[in-house]
């Protein structure tokens, strides 16, 4: 049978806008393939688990608190994370996931948070809490077979810069930054994005295309059997509809 | 100043009367912008103030604490509708006070949005303060719950009035600490009832000490973080006796105690033994006859689609509102809890009011459905709830979504059988009217009775 490992990371203090979704809707679309997802859970203070041994790694989103609660710990975990990234697990990061990942966090008070530098981009937030990029957001992102039009729904106040490789062009809403024309950031192994929803609920394509990632890096074969998503774009097409008044 | 105010929101209130619209926030909104954005410090309130707040329970605990006071011949004052922030609340006053501003009442009893406690309570005196629960509610509105909490908590510091708190919700117990000068701090407890889990069940809020971050370990849990909770390092949970324990829970015999005294609610669900257990709380402090107290909380039921009956044709039907995950869960629990099949109708609107997000349906725990055979989904995310239930592994054959009210209510009652419908806050509403458009056409009943 074969299988991808996972470890789902902060789960208990990072998880808005049912971010966890992401991990039920993963393991609803392996067991409709016969593939056994193996889901572990880190939390801050944790023995360091052998994070190279994953084949996903995955950091939700959370609130300024908990996020300020998590970072040190993170911080820690430096190291196995930079060699987790360079042996090829792929990293699947949401929001104040995404941003721990970059060069810093400057929060609304000036103070500079250090991010694990993994990538270039830096984030700020504006002196103003009132001034969030909050919305429905659309994408157009090229990493699936076909070009997809991903839906979500954004929250943030942090302006991400620097990104030199996004996950897709914003068809409506803000992304990365307010006004800006780009969002998340993507590498074959990373996706890194502020699209909350979760992500993966009305966009298949993205799921998949992170299982087959997987199961290559696990070793075993990548095709995946197409399953019945009649459901999930029905639910995006009426987004997309409305969204961008097609 | 405030006399002119008070002249202009007096004539806001006749205007829209004469118009015949509703003046429950436009008066109050005008004031707020002319008295700079002190709607309520406009009014002298001589009488005791009870206030209940929370996200959720909030208009059945005010509903039923009004009626402990209504056979006592004081001249009360509630906001039923729910006109929960400072605007409404003004709005209220406006139609109850003479020209000087003088508010006649014996007692006022507001339901009171929980971030606008604070707001009201600096503008005029309150007595006592009921907070009934916190949980995830519309994240994008609200922003995070704790900076809610600390809104309230920064109130309750200078607070000396009755606080009545939720002894088993740490989000709301931790208030008791902070004003330890208060002496007026009182906790509403409930056993362990037979559906208490000894693991979280649902998505939940603190679970962690909010005074040492220590984890918080928990002896059981009634429904999602509510139950009986301590914590192992600074003792938080442990430190206060409980002013009115809820026992001998048995929702098969629709039965629970207070002090000795049995209850026999019609509304049966844990959730509402909590609810009730607070409006005793009320009832004991302010010394209500136990017959008056009995009978309310034995006759309490609501319309408004919170836990609402309806026949369907022949179809036993109950509708509840669920704003949050927390609601919904509950429903899903009352809805196991009976034997037997049954069908859900879920309806999801994501307007405005609601929150433009609806991701919170993915905290719902729908793994736990037993003998449901069929689901139907409506509303404006209609699709986003049936991918949700889907993705929970339920058979997607079995799902029907169908966006129009009406065809949603005619394909649910396309079979026999115990229905059971869920309907998020704007949604409520529409749903309500379509059920009874169906029952109009079709046959059935509204339950009007009280």
């Amino acid at each position: 049978m074969r299988k991808i490992k996972v470890l789902h990371m902060y789960a208990d203090m990072l998880d808005l806008y049912g971010d966890s979704g992401n991990m039920e809707i993963l393991e609803y679309r392996c067991k409709m393939r016969g593939i056994d997802f193996q889901r572990e859970k880190y939390s801050a203070g944790n023995d360091m688990p052998d994070l190279s041994s994953y084949d996903l790694i995955y950091i939700g989103g959370g609130a300024d608190l908990e996020q300020q609660h998590i970072s040190a710990d993170l911080m820690r975990c430096r190291e196995e994370m930079i060699k987790a990234y360079k042996s090829g697990s792929f990293l699947f990061l949401i929001c104040g996931g995404y941003q721990l990942m970059g060069k810093y966090y400057r929060d609304a008070d000036g103070n500079k948070i250090p991010g694990l530098g993994l990538f270039d981009y830096y984030t700020v937030a504006p002196d103003s809490r009132r001034m969030r990029c909050i919305g429905n957001i659309v994408i157009r992102t090229n990493i699936a077979e076909e070009p997809v039009n991903v839906v979500g729904f954004e929250n943030h106040g942090g302006q991400t810069h620097n990104v030199k490789t996004p996950l897709g062009e914003v068809l409506c809403g803000s992304g990365n930054r307010s006004g800006g024309k780009t969002e998340g950031y993507f590498e074959k192994n990373v996706i890194a994005t502020y699209l909350h929803g979760p992500m993966l609920s009305k966009n298949p394509e993205i799921a998949d295309y992170m299982i087959k990632y997987c199961l290559k890096h696990s070793g075993a074969e990548e095709e995946l059997t197409p399953i019945n998503d009649a459901l999930e774009k029905k639910c995006r097409s009426v987004m997309l509809k409305r969204l961008l008044k097609q | 100043m405030k006399r002119i105010l008070i002249l202009i929101g007096k004539i806001i209130v006749k205007l829209l009367r004469m118009m015949k619209r509703n003046a429950g926030n436009l008066p109050g909104i005008v004031i707020w912008h002319l008295s700079g954005h002190k709607c309520c410090s406009i009014f002298k309130v001589e009488c005791p103030v009870i206030a209940i707040t929370g996200t959720n329970g909030k208009t059945s605990v005010t509903n039923c604490i009004a009626k402990l006071f209504e056979s006592s011949g004081k001249r009360l004052i509630i906001n039923k509708e729910g006109n929960n922030l400072d605007t409404g609340i003004c709005s209220l006053l406006l139609r109850h006070c003479d020209m000087s501003g003088r508010v006649n009442a014996d007692l006022m009893i507001l339901e009171t949005d929980e971030s606008h406690v604070p707001v009201v309570y600096s503008q005029m005196k309150l007595e006592t303060l009921v907070v009934l629960d916190f949980f995830r509610d519309q994240l994008d509105r609200n922003g995070e719950m704790e900076t809610l909490i600390r809104k309230i908590e920064g109130f309750c510091k200078t607070f000396s009035g009755n606080l009545i708190l939720n002894g088993d919700d740490p989000n709301t117990a931790r208030l008791g600490r902070a004003n330890p000068d208060n002496k007026n701090v009182k906790y509403f407890h409930a056993e362990k009832y037979a559906f208490a889990t000894s693991e979280i069940y649902e998505a939940s809020e603190g679970r962690f000490c909010p005074f040492c971050g220590e984890a918080l370990s928990y002896e059981y849990y009634q429904y999602s973080h509510i139950g009986k909770f301590s914590c192992e390092k600074c003792g938080f949970g442990t430190d206060y006796e409980p002013y009115v324990t809820a026992s001998d829970i048995d929702l098969e015999k629709h039965i629970f105690t207070v002090d000795g005294h049995q209850y026999t609610p019609r509304l049966n669900s844990i959730y509402n033994v909590y609810n009730m257990t607070a409006v005793a709380a009320v009832a004991k402090l302010y010394n209500i006859d136990r017959k008056i107290t009995e009978k309310v909380i034995s006759r309490y039921t609501v319309k408004n689609g919170r836990m609402e009956h309806f026949m369907l044709g022949s179809c036993q039907t109950t509708l509840n509102l669920a704003k949050n995950p927390v609601g919904a869960n509950m429903t899903l629990r009352v809805m196991n809890e009976m034997n037997g099949e049954k069908e859900l109708l879920f309806v999801l609107n994501d307007n405005i009011a609601d929150g433009l997000d609806v991701s919170w349906i993915w905290d719902i725990n729908f793994s736990i459905f037993r003998d449901v055979t069929r689901v139907v989904t409506a509303g404006t995310r209609a699709y986003d709830i049936a991918v949700r239930i889907k993705c929970s592994g339920y058979d997607a054959r079995k799902i029907a979504v169908r966006p129009e009210l009406d065809d949603a209510v005619r394909e649910l009652a396309s079979t026999p059988g115990r229905k059971f419908v869920i309907a998020n806050y704007t949604a409520v509403q529409p749903t309500r009217a379509a059920l009874k458009r169906y029952i109009a056409e079709h046959g059935g009943m509204s339950d009007e009775k009280n």
